[in-house]
């Protein structure tokens, strides 16, 4: 068995120590730092995005509450205002109706005034036609000549009668 | 010596230059052919991918980051925040032995790993570390690592040399299991090498496709054991800190 000849044991050992000595203190000073420097590097990098990530949530999330603030507000004020405006129609139409309603009153007795007046001239029309087709159907019978005084005296005694 | 055609012929050492110093010989062998090859491929690749230092890695500069975090992973889970200062030698050590049984998958490469003085020399380090270790953090009172809490005390004429051999042939037993890997590994596909020449006709196919399989395997466990070798150093280092 090759492995047990001492022959070569001195030669395989120094080389050993001369190759892996160099690989350590290589590995050691070279090649790991610089691994470690770019996985460090990376480390900061995602640590940094992963803060900005959270910075940026925690503003969006406070941009969210104004935002929500102001439509709240808003509905508050419309409520308000709707409700005014709601307020000052019904007060408009009532008092539009009230003085609709003074109007139509006014109208109404206007009118019963006018009425009555007109009633009284149509009775004075009618008095004076009573009193004329009297004259006229009495001339036309017995030759007599009432005076409208007569006359006004017999219907003013039978008013009563007419109504 | 071994035969010419034996399976372990792949394991001798052949001297590339004689070099002789201060009456050693220390040739520039095959064997320190594979050890120059592994530290190449490991400095080359490590540095290489990382040039850029880019924060969205390229595919290769993944694969490097991928072997930093899996070491760095197994040293915290294992040893903890005090594993950290070790970081460069296990590194080292995983990569070494990993890229170490990758080479001598490549046919006609030779394994460095399957020479016992090479595994048993890293196991040796691994073992006089830890140990002046756990004497630099404990003091004397290392030596309580021996003494098991809790037992009944007439156990403790058997248990604490059970412990103190168990402790003592740490060494072995880790520089056996990556040696004995690698040995069986390599000798069982030159054996059915072997078949795939000296079987008559088309038969040669089967031993063939075995070695296929057989060479997926041998991937498998020259991580395996490179993984084995990393993380029993964890331990070790582990419980220079954390006595009983």
């Amino acid at each position: 068995m090759p492995q047990l000849n001492p022959e070569f044991f001195v030669s395989q050992l120094f080389w050993l120590a001369v190759f892996f000595i160099f690989l350590f203190v290589f590995l050691w000073r070279v090649s790991l730092p610089r691994i470690a420097t770019v996985l460090e590097k990376r480390q900061n990098k995602i640590d940094e995005n992963l803060s900005s990530a959270k910075e940026l949530q925690e503003q969006a999330m406070e941009i969210e509450k104004k935002i929500n603030d102001q439509i709240n507000k808003a509905k508050l004020e419309t409520d308000e205002k709707i409700k005014e405006t709601i307020n000052a129609l019904q007060e408009d139409v009532s008092s539009q109706l009230s003085s609709l309603d003074k109007d139509l009153e006014k109208k109404v007795s206007d009118a019963e005034k006018e009425i009555l007046k007109s009633k009284d001239d149509q009775m004075k029309n009618i008095n004076n036609e009573i009193i004329n087709i009297t004259k006229l159907t009495v001339g036309k019978i017995t030759d007599i000549e009432l005076s409208d005084n007569e006359l006004n005296k017999v219907i003013e005694t039978h008013k009563g009668n007419f109504n | 010596m071994a035969a010419k055609d034996s399976p372990l012929k792949q394991f001798e050492i052949d001297p590339i230059s004689n070099i002789e110093l201060g009456g050693y010989d220390i040739s520039f062998t095959n064997s320190s052919f594979a050890m120059l090859i592994t530290v190449l491929v490991i400095t080359l690749f490590l540095t290489l991918t990382v040039n850029t230092r880019s924060i969205i890695p390229s595919r290769m500069q993944l694969i490097s980051e991928l072997m930093y975090n899996f070491i760095a992973q197994l040293l915290s889970d294992t040893v903890g925040d005090n594993g950290k200062r070790y970081f460069p030698f296990v590194f080292s050590l995983f990569m070494f032995v990993l890229i170490g049984n990758m080479v001598g998958m490549i046919p006609y490469q030779f394994t460095f790993t399957s020479h016992i003085i090479v595994t048993f020399a890293l196991a040796a380090v691994v073992f006089i570390g830890v140990t002046i270790l756990g004497f630099i953090n404990h003091g004397i009172k290392f030596f309580t690592f021996f003494y098991i809490p809790g037992v009944p005390f007439y156990m403790h004429p058997l248990l604490i040399p059970i412990e103190v051999i168990s402790y003592l042939s740490r060494p072995i037993s880790l520089s056996v299991r990556l040696f004995a890997n690698m040995l069986a590994g390599h000798t069982l596909l030159k054996v059915f090498a072997g078949f795939v020449v000296s079987m008559p006709f088309f038969t040669g196919v089967f031993p063939l496709a075995f070695i296929v399989a057989l060479t997926g395997l041998e991937i498998l466990i020259a991580f395996l054991q490179a993984y084995v070798f990393a993380i029993l150093t964890c331990l070790y280092i582990n419980d220079a800190y954390h006595l009983h």
